[in-house]
């Protein structure tokens, strides 16, 4: 029975070429959707590696002054542990978590070149996100004096880097003047929100006297309300009189990095939506249409022995024939995918998104025939023999 | 072979009652080619439906090869239709979107015949109907007596005991018409019982009995 479906709808292939056009174009938009919704889903159920619950930025901006800004940084640093709400503090560059900014370099070893993302931070980092280190320890002070910056990478940029080695104590270049010594491994860091990959990540130690990262990291106690960041900024730009002073909380920062990937996922579905909806009733309407122009050749099957279910299999198989057409075209688009590696996404996500689409093209294509074909079954055959 | 026993098909609307059939007794011997006649409307192509088990009586008893089938499922009346009958058209009903040897092949399809068997099987009944050089033509490309030999193939392709012919020559020229006839006659001294349906008298009396109807009543 299958090979006579496909003869019949090989046979009208012509009739049927705009159909099997836009199950293929719905196939494709769903390919796309799903890719981008199982890349943010895969990213989502990631750990993100880190805790900002309590965890505020503190952007300082030195705008026209060019005085003493390093030990005027060091200064405010000072009055900002000082306060009894403040558990930790820790100084980095302006790519905080959650913000829009990135720094990106490259680091290299035994001739393998890894691009990743670059944070400067003082030794104090891992006590105010609490980044649990995988291996080794996180820099100090002490590490200064020694001939490499003090270096902490995480997993994937080890992965990357090392390959299959451990990373711990190795010596790596990061420009053609500085080299640095990885003292430790944190896990994940995934510093642009839960639906961000985890990117290569290297946290790199700048001294007491850096006066380009004016960005301070504050974990409050549990509690701590808007009467202490007004309190703070007063006090610190009382202190740096001319500066820019600004509190966000991470907290803040977090949701709305996620809506920048959320919102365009939206957009995404809705438009898709729309589009798999004009193709369900483009189907339906169709379905309708041949079912009431081929009354006869329903009434001839039931004379020649097909049942009521019969018929109603005929016409879901017609369309799965139909629906097989158009996916063998779109899979050979979306399989291209994968083995290209487009995107530089994991081969599994396109996989995912490709087994989806199509399971999602063959359950729409069987709603829309089920009331048509159940329709053609209940046609009595005297009465479609008659008429035709 | 074919027993109807007191047949009555009644149409019934909201607000009009039809009696298409009254009291129809018939009996088809096996082997015989009975031919059916009347005027348009007395109810010739709802005793063949009937016969066919394509509608079911509002009164009356139907024996098939002495099976009473009143209690049968869809499933079994599908099955009854699939193997003792076969059935052929004035107006073909030929799929067009297949070829001369697909649309022979359906009956086959609701069998477990494999491709090979089936294949096998209608090349052998359009050899009979004298159409084995037309298996790869479609429908459209056939004149009308081609197109009827084609739906003749069709219906005996399983080996029906039975053949229900609604008007065959009905839409065929009297050359035509002879010749699908001859078909007919050939089939019947194989051993088909067959019953037809014709507004031709000339072609009903080349047929071992006439029935005739008239405003649903059988009058002979």
């Amino acid at each position: 029975m299958l090979r006579h479906l496909f003869k019949l709808i090989w046979n009208k292939k012509g009739t049927h070429s705009l159909l099997i056009i836009e199950v293929w174009a719905a196939f494709m938009v769903l390919f796309g959707v799903l890719t981008l919704i199982v890349f943010n889903l895969r990213n989502y159920l990631q750990p993100i590696g880190f805790q900002y619950d309590q965890v505020w930025n503190l952007e300082l901006s030195s705008n026209q002054d060019t005085t003493e800004v390093a030990a005027k940084l060091q200064r405010a640093m000072q009055r900002v542990k000082s306060y009894s709400e403040v558990v930790a503090a820790s100084r980095m560059s302006s790519n905080t978590p959650f913000s829009a900014n990135q720094i990106g370099n490259s680091v290299g070893y035994n001739k393998v070149n890894v691009g990743g993302d670059f944070y400067y931070t003082d030794g104090e980092l891992f006590k105010v996100l609490d980044l649990p280190l995988k291996k080794g320890r996180w820099y100090r002070e002490a590490d200064l004096a020694g001939k490499f910056v003090p270096l902490v990478i995480n997993q994937k940029m080890e992965d990357k880097l090392f390959l299959n080695e451990s990373g711990l104590n190795k010596v790596v270049k990061i420009d053609d003047k500085t080299s640095g010594k990885i003292v430790g491994i944190v896990d994940k860091f995934k510093a642009k929100g839960v639906y961000m990959s985890d990117n290569p990540a290297l946290f790199y130690m700048f001294r007491k006297d850096d006066r380009w990262n004016s960005n301070i990291l504050i974990k409050t106690r549990p509690g701590t309300d808007a009467n202490f960041e007004a309190r703070l900024v007063k006090d610190i730009a009382m202190m740096l009189p001319g500066w820019g002073v600004e509190v966000g909380y991470l907290k803040d920062s977090r949701k709305n990095r996620d809506n920048l990937t959320l919102v365009p996922v939206l957009i995404f579905l809705i438009v898709s939506g729309f589009l798999l909806t004009n193709v369900a009733l483009g189907l339906f309407g169709v379905l309708n249409l041949n079912i009431a122009k081929r009354k006869g050749e329903i009434g001839l099957r039931r004379a020649m022995g097909a049942t009521e279910s019969g018929v109603t299999s005929q016409f879901l198989g017609e369309i799965w024939v139909l629906a097989t057409f158009s996916l063998v075209v779109g899979l050979i688009f979306a399989v291209q995918f994968p083995l290209m590696n487009v995107f530089d996404l994991d081969r599994e996500i396109y996989i995912i998104a490709i087994l989806a689409a199509v399971a999602i093209i063959y359950i729409i294509v069987t709603l829309c025939a089920w009331f048509p074909s159940k329709q053609a079954a209940a046609i009595h055959p005297a009465v479609a023999l008659h008429e035709e | 072979m074919i027993k109807l026993q007191n047949v009555e098909k009644v149409y019934r609307t909201s607000s009009i009652e039809t009696l298409a059939l009254n009291n129809i007794n018939i009996d088809v011997k096996k082997g015989e080619f009975v031919s059916i006649m009347g005027p348009s409307g007395c109810g010739k192509s709802t005793l063949l439906n009937i016969i066919g088990l394509l509608d079911a009586p509002s009164k009356g008893q139907i024996e098939i090869d002495g099976s009473p089938v009143e209690r049968y499922t869809d499933k079994h009346l599908a099955e009854l239709r699939n193997r003792k009958l076969g059935f052929i058209f004035q107006s073909f009903h030929l799929i067009n979107d297949l070829s001369v040897i697909d649309n022979v092949e359906i009956p086959l399809l609701y069998r477990n015949t494999s491709a090979k068997q089936r294949r096998e099987l209608a090349q052998e009944a359009l050899e009979k109907v004298g159409l084995s050089n037309r298996m790869k033509h479609f429908p459209k490309q056939l004149s009308g007596g081609q197109k009827q030999r084609v739906a003749i193939a069709r219906a005996i392709v399983g080996k029906p005991e039975i053949i229900l012919a609604d008007e065959p020559t009905g839409n065929l020229d009297s050359a035509m018409g002879n010749e699908i006839l001859g078909i007919l006659q050939k089939l019947n001294t194989d051993g088909a019982t067959i019953v037809m349906v014709t507004h031709d008298e000339a072609m009903a009396k080349k047929t071992d009995r006439l029935i005739r109807l008239f405003d649903g009543t059988q009058v002979s």
